[in-house]
C-alpha cells in the first residue's frame, strides 16, 4: 500500500493562491519536472496500475469481491479499528505532546526519544514485542492474541508517534504572550485552551491523525503475529490482500487495495477540510 | 489613587529585578515607566497586571488589594510589544473575545465592538484576519481588544517597540489623543525618552530595579534628580565644572561673554536641521559636544579648525561635576 506516501494535511493556509503558474523561471521549471517525474514513477503510476488491475476483472468482479461477506467484514474491521485508534491518538497524542513541551520532569529527554521507538521499529518486531508481553505466555496474564482488542493495541502502538510529533513543534512555537493576553481579558485556563490554544493545534492534530489513520489501515507486520487472522472476526484488509495473492486472485487483491486507497483519500481530504474550518472558527 | 504599589521586590535567582518599589498612580493619568532595558520596568508592569508575582510588597488597584489576585480578576487591559493578537480570529472576534467570556448579550457585544473599531480606525477591517494587517494596525487592534472589557487600568508594555520610526510617531500622538478621549488610567513602559516626554503626564524613571525619579516631563528634564536621570533623558556634555545639555551651550566666534571657554572645532556633523560640533577645550580631557541649528552654524561660518568661545546659555539646566545634589539654573 502506498497510503503513507500521501502528503499530510498541512496547516490551513489562508493566503490566496498565486496566479503565476504559467510564468515559471527555468530553475523552478526544472524543479517542477523533477518533482512530477519522481512523484509519477513512485506514486501515480503504481497507483494507476493497481486501479487498472482492479478494473481488469470488470465491474462485476470488482463489486463481487467487495460485497463478499468475508472481504467486507475485513474491510469494515480495518476501517472501524483505524478510526477508533485515530480518535484515541488525537487525544492522547496531544496530551503527550503537551506534557513534553510544557512540563518539567525527570526523564523528559528520555521519554522524548522513546516516543519514536514504535515508529522506528520494524513492525514485525513491534508485533513480537506485544506478543511477548500480552501473548499466550504473558507474564502479566493478559492474552490478547486473536482478539480485536489485540488489533487495537497493536495499531495504537505503531501509530503513537504521529500526533505527538506533529503537535510538539507547533506547541513549542506558540507565543506565551497570547495566552497571557487571554488571561488578562478574563479567560480561564480551560477557556484559553479551548478557544486560543486548541485552534492553533488543530491543523497539526489532524495532520498527525491523517498519518496515523493511513498507517493504521495499511498496518501489516505487527498484525500478522497478533490478529490471529480469523475470517469475520480478526481478519484485517491488508492480511486479506495477502490471502488473495496467495490464492492467485490478483483482481481481488487489487479491488481491496483500491478501496483502501479511496478510504485513505476521503479521510485525508476530510480531515484537512475539518482542520481548515476549525482553525478559522476559533 | 488608581494604582498603589508598596514595597514591591522581585528577584530572579541572584538578579534583583525590583528592589522596594513604591509608587502611586492617580486615576485617569497617563504614566510612563522609563528606563534602560533590563532595568525592571517591564517586570513592574507585569506585576501590576498579575502576569508575574512579586516576592514582597503589595499592589492595590482601585482601592482593592490585588496582590494575590490572578490576572483574570484584576480587570486590567494589557497590550504587548508583539501585539499577541489571536491569529485565527477576525479583527472583530479578537475585540469581542473579552466580552464573550463575560457572557454579555450578543447585541451589546456587537455594538461595543463596532464602537471600539471606530475608535481605533479599524472598522473597514472588521472581517479580516490579523495576518492581513500591518504592525501598526495590529497594535491598534490589541488596544481595542484590551479596552473592550472596560478595564480600570490599561497597561502597555513597549507598545510601539516593534514598529518603524514613522508609525511609532503617529501611534504615540494617537495614543495621547485616545487617552484624552477615553480617560482610562494608563501606564506604558518605554525605553525611548522622547516617547515618554511627548506622551506622558508623569514619568517614573526606573534603573537597576530602583526608582530614580518620579515627576512630570518638565520636572525631569529641568530638574533631574541625579546624573543618571539627566543622562537618560537626553545627551549630556561637560563644560568646565558643569554638566549640561549640548544644546544649552552658546557658541561665539569672539571672546565676547566674560568667563567663556575658548576651544577649537574638531568635528562638525550635520544631521538634518542640526549641526553637532565636537570642540577641543584646553585643560579638559574629553571634548565638549555642542548642538546648534544649521542656520545658526551657517551664520557663524563655522568649519573645522574654527576658534570658538563656549558658555552656558542663560537658563540652562546644569549639574556641577563635583557632585552637587541639586541642579542649578545658570543665570545671566
Amino acid at each position: 500500500m502506498t497510503d503513507t506516501l500521501v502528503a499530510p494535511a498541512g496547516p490551513a493556509r489562508t493566503t490566496s493562491r498565486s496566479s503565476g503558474l504559467l510564468r515559471l523561471t527555468p530553475t523552478s521549471g526544472v524543479g517542477l519536472e523533477v518533482a512530477l517525474v519522481w512523484f509519477s514513477v513512485l506514486v501515480l503510476l503504481p497507483l494507476a496500475a493497481v486501479v487498472g488491475a482492479a478494473a481488469a476483472g470488470g465491474w462485476g468482479a470488482f463489486w463481487g469481491t467487495l460485497t463478499d461477506a468475508q472481504t467486507f467484514a475485513a474491510l469494515r474491521l480495518t476501517v472501524v479499528e483505524a478510526a477508533a485508534v485515530t480518535v484515541v491518538n488525537a487525544v492522547i497524542g496531544t496530551v503527550v505532546a503537551w506534557v513534553l513541551v510544557r512540563d518539567q520532569f525527570v526523564g523528559k529527554r528520555v521519554l522524548d526519544v522513546v516516543i519514536d521507538i514504535p515508529f522506528a521499529l520494524p513492525t514485525i518486531v513491534a508485533g513480537l514485542v506485544l506478543l511477548s508481553l500480552y501473548g499466550p505466555e504473558s507474564p502479566v496474564g493478559i492474552d490478547i492474541v486473536n482478539t480485536r482488542q489485540g488489533i487495537f493495541l497493536a495499531l495504537l502502538f505503531v501509530t503513537l508517534p504521529f500526533v505527538v510529533r506533529t503537535v510538539q513543534p507547533v506547541l513549542i512555537e506558540l507565543d506565551a504572550d497570547v495566552e497571557e493576553a487571554a488571561a488578562s481579558l478574563g479567560a480561564s485556563r480551560a477557556t484559553t485552551f479551548r478557544r486560543i490554544i486548541l485552534p492553533s493545534l488543530v491543523p497539526a492534530i489532524t495532520a498527525g491523525s491523517s498519518l496515523g489513520f493511513a498507517r493504521a489501515i495499511s498496518e501489516f507486520g505487527s498484525l500478522v503475529l497478533i490478529s490471529g487472522n480469523t475470517p469475520y472476526r480478526t481478519e484485517v484488509a491488508s492480511l486479506k490482500i495477502l490471502k488473495f495473492i496467495e490464492g492467485d486472485n490478483q483482481a481481488g487483491a487489487a479491488a481491496v487495495a483500491v478501496l483502501l486507497l479511496l478510504v485513505a483519500i476521503v479521510t485525508i481530504v476530510g480531515l484537512d477540510l475539518f482542520s481548515r474550518r476549525v482553525a478559522r472558527r476559533g | 489613587m488608581s494604582i498603589e504599589v508598596r514595597g514591591v521586590g522581585k528577584r530572579y535567582g541572584d538578579f534583583v529585578a525590583l528592589d522596594d518599589i513604591n509608587v502611586s498612580l492617580p486615576t485617569g493619568q497617563l504614566t510612563a515607566l522609563l528606563g534602560p532595558s533590563g532595568g525592571g520596568k517591564s517586570t513592574l508592569l507585569r506585576i501590576i497586571a498579575g502576569l508575574e508575582s512579586a516576592d514582597s510588597g503589595s499592589v492595590d488597584i482601585e482601592g482593592v488589594d490585588a496582590t494575590k489576585l490572578p490576572p483574570q480578576k484584576r480587570n486590567v487591559g494589557f497590550v504587548f510589544q508583539h501585539y499577541a493578537v489571536f491569529k485565527h480570529m477576525t479583527v472583530a472576534k479578537n475585540v469581542a473575545f473579552g466580552l464573550e467570556i463575560r457572557k454579555r448579550p450578543k447585541a451589546e457585544v456587537k455594538a461595543k465592538v463596532a464602537e471600539l473599531l471606530e475608535l481605533v480606525h479599524l472598522s473597514q477591517f472588521a472581517h479580516r484576519l490579523p495576518s492581513q494587517l500591518s504592525g501598526g494596525q495590529r497594535q491598534r487592534l490589541a488596544l481595542a481588544r484590551a479596552l473592550a472589557v472596560e478595564p480600570s487600568v490599561l497597561l502597555l508594555d513597549e507598545p510601539f517597540g516593534a514598529l518603524d520610526a514613522q508609525v511609532r510617531k503617529e501611534l504615540r500622538e494617537w495614543l495621547r489623543r485616545l487617552h484624552d478621549e477615553v480617560h482610562v488610567t494608563t501606564v506604558f513602559v518605554t525605553h525611548d525618552q522622547e516617547e515618554a516626554l511627548e506622551v506622558a503626564d508623569e514619568i517614573v524613571v526606573i534603573n537597576q530595579g530602583r526608582i530614580e525619579q518620579i515627576g512630570t516631563p518638565d520636572q525631569l528634564y529641568d530638574e533631574p534628580a541625579n546624573d543618571f536621570v539627566m543622562g537618560f533623558l537626553g545627551a549630556v556634555t561637560r563644560l568646565g565644572p558643569l554638566r549640561l545639555r549640548p544644546h544649552d551651550i552658546e557658541v561665539a566666534v569672539s571672546p565676547g561673554v566674560p568667563g567663556s571657554t575658548p576651544g577649537v572645532v574638531q568635528r562638525a556633523l550635520r544631521v538634518g536641521f542640526e549641526v553637532r560640533l565636537t570642540v577641543d577645550v584646553p585643560g579638559q580631557e574629553e571634548p565638549v559636544l555642542v548642538v546648534l541649528s544649521r542656520t545658526h552654524a551657517r551664520a557663524l561660518d563655522l568649519e573645522l579648525g574654527s576658534r570658538v568661545w563656549l558658555s552656558p546659555t542663560t537658563g540652562a539646566t546644569a549639574v556641577s561635576v563635583l557632585g552637587l545634589a541639586r541642579p542649578e539654573v545658570v543665570s545671566a
